[in-house]
């Protein structure tokens, strides 16, 4: 994008196949994205007169949010369960992710394998996932013919568990990817060289392999914290009552409840709040990270 | 090798995608002639519309809500559609919007054969010989609950409050189903509440939510989590009775003593449509007989025409508990009119489901 501005610097060749490439990001970024963004900025600040978007200027949405505990409360929620659902993802993609990139012979077979969910539609996926865990669904019935239960648990659906489990499994090639690549860019020379100056295998893994992976990790939980928090699908339909998350709420606001400026407050505060944890996140790991 | 294989997969992948493409781009064109319905999941089905068919064989272009709530949201934020199908309680906040317009009796063949109890409900009123909705079906939300697993309960809405089948229940998430109930059970009417008379069916709705398997407007998850007697009890619209009755589960739909909640929903034609014809041609499809009659038999639902139940054998309406007549019914349910504080229930009604 600079270079569009500077006229001052010679014409290189392939100026207008940059231009061409940059356009359609720019018109992405700047038509949808920031528009959409500073409607929502505009949105936040209006009160609900009945019309969709809302009339006047005012704090009191804000004010709303800040009063009323049962907003946190669902924030901390969704953060909780995305805070799982990243942790589960992240610790179950890596052992993938390394096998693929040290071990694997069929690399191609196994990466297809990993996409392969990716085939079918997400709600599928879901509902997969409820024929699973249902009352009389495979797990029960596995339990019970195991002879481990006698009778069939209700407590496997419409829980946050069932949540954090559905949400990991879909989001998991989320993980796998990022992390692979990071582990693919290691030199194994740097391994080599470990193990020659008398480092164990493990020693090799938590000293060399692991923190030079960690971008890759980071990416890959950033990738799957932030879709997974706004997420409402999966709670409406394998959540019960306790695991509303705040994407329930604002889609709410947006439909029934008929409250968009409210609507929009609660996404900007949602969003500032994923904001501030990535940047801890990121003041964490360049404080504490094992990356030298 | 290893590179080669993703790249094929991709390049045949695009490939598929253009083809796909393609070959549907002349449906997406010719959608441009057809009527758009929007309706509840469920009512869009082309056994309805025979005779609709016979005359426009490219058929109906159909989407479907869960709620009506949401349905309004999303008209009022620009979708447009025909015709839409909302019930009764909304359609005076339909044509206050400026969403809908006028439908012309005259040009609906059946018309008289409405029930005058939906053809003369106030809030359909747009003039002389014109309605803002003609209405088509009219039928009952209670319990539906399992009669081995629920030995004898008493009649009343309070099953749905019992901490004896706690995670064993569910209830309609709608503002016009729950939030009701639980003003019925309260002893406020849900159809008008002073602020206070709100936080009063919040308290009776909070005491309910632990108790819950969950809130959802989807039926057929109920109706399966009721076969395999994950759920004991559940709060449901006639048709899901009809369903697990065909199934042979043994459900029984209570009659409970605080009253059903009887509704009634119909067709109104959007603003400025440009196929104001097709939706006439479509009404008229839908007020006849055989298709009243379809939705008795295979929903258990009310039509809204004398014609449609005289069609229907006396022992199949009883076999449904359904009355010829919809007077009988209103005589001993709650009738779902608009509701004053719509708007404040339903976030009233967001937060508690919530947790708040």
């Amino acid at each position: 994008m600079a270079d569009l501005g500077t006229s001052g610097q010679p014409q290189r060749p392939g100026s207008a196949f940059r231009v061409a490439l940059m356009l359609p990001g720019s018109v992405v970024t700047l038509g949808l994205i920031l528009f959409a963004l500073g409607l929502l900025a505009i949105l936040a600040f209006r009160f609900n007169d009945g019309s969709l978007f809302g009339a006047g200027f005012t704090l009191g949405n804000f004010r709303i949010l800040a009063s009323e505990p049962l907003y946190g409360l669902v924030i901390l929620r969704s953060l909780t369960i995305a805070g799982l659902v990243t942790a589960a993802t992240v610790v179950t993609a890596y052992p993938v992710a390394y096998y693929l990139s040290f071990h694997a012979r069929s690399r191609a077979l196994i990466l297809f394998l990993v996409t392969l969910p990716f085939w079918t539609s997400y709600l599928l996926r879901v509902f997969a996932w409820k024929i699973v865990l249902a009352y009389n669904g495979v797990l029960n019935s596995g339990l019970i013919a195991a002879g481990i239960w006698s009778e069939p648990s209700t407590a496997l659906l419409n829980t946050p568990a069932a949540v954090v489990l559905t949400l990991a499994h879909a989001y998991a090639p989320f993980a796998i990817l990022p992390i692979l690549v990071s582990l693919d860019a290691i030199p194994r020379s740097l391994a080599e060289a470990a193990a020659d100056l008398g480092a164990t295998p493990f020693t090799v893994f938590r000293r060399v392999i692991l923190p030079n992976s960690m971008p890759g990790v980071l990416a890959g939980a950033v990738v799957v914290f932030v879709p997974t928090v706004g997420d409402y699908v999966t709670p409406a339909l394998v959540g019960g009552p306790s695991s509303t998350m705040i994407g329930s709420l604002i889609q709410a606001q947006f439909g029934k409840a008929q409250d968009w400026p409210f609507g929009a407050a609660l996404a900007l505060v949602v969003m500032l709040v994923i904001l501030a944890v990535i940047l801890l996140v990121r003041r964490a790991d360049h404080r504490f990270g094992s990356r030298l | 090798m290893s590179q080669k294989t993703p790249r094929t997969i991709l390049s045949s992948l695009l490939a598929a995608a253009l083809a796909c493409a393609t070959a549907l781009s002349p449906v997406a064109a010719s959608a441009g002639d057809k009527l758009t319905y929007f309706t509840w999941s469920g009512y869009e089905l082309p056994e309805f519309d025979a005779t609709y068919l016979k005359a426009h064989a490219d058929g109906v272009d159909t989407s479907t809500f869960g709620d009506d709530d949401d349905a309004f949201t999303k008209v009022k934020a620009g979708f447009r559609p025909d015709l839409a199908h909302p019930c009764y309680d909304k359609v005076a906040r339909w044509s206050r919007e400026g969403l809908i317009e006028p439908i012309e009796t005259s040009r609906i063949k059946n018309w008289d054969k409405i029930f005058p109890v939906f053809r003369d409900l106030p809030d359909l009123q747009a003039g002389p010989g014109k309605v803002w909705m003609v209405p088509w079906d009219w039928g009952n939300t209670s319990i539906l609950y399992r009669t081995d697993l629920v030995k004898d309960p008493e009649a009343s809405w309070n099953l749905l409050w019992d901490k004896a089948y706690s995670g064993r229940l569910a209830t309609i998430d709608a503002v016009h189903d729950t939030p009701v109930v639980a003003a019925l059970l309260t002893g406020v009417s849900p159809f008008d509440m002073t602020p206070a008379q709100i936080d009063i069916v919040a308290a009776k709705l909070r005491e309910q939510r632990p108790l819950l398997s969950s809130y959802t407007t989807d039926m057929t998850s109920v109706e399966q989590a009721l076969a395999s007697g994950q759920l004991v009890a559940a709060m449901t619209w006639n048709a899901s009775a009809v369903a697990l009755k065909k199934q042979n589960v043994p459900v029984a739909f209570m009659k409970p003593k605080e009253g059903m909640l009887t509704w009634a929903c119909g067709f109104v034609l959007l603003k400025g449509s440009p196929h104001a014809d097709l939706a006439y041609d479509f009404i008229n499809s839908r007020l006849e007989a055989s298709s009243g009659q379809k939705l008795i038999e295979d929903y258990g639902y009310g039509a809204s025409t004398t014609s449609a139940f005289d069609a229907v054998p006396k022992a199949t309406l009883e076999s449904l508990q359904l009355p010829a007549d919809p007077n009988v019914a209103l005589k001993t349910t709650i009738f779902t009119g608009p509701m004053k504080q719509a708007d404040d229930l339903a976030k009233m009604f967001e937060k508690v489901k919530a947790g708040g």
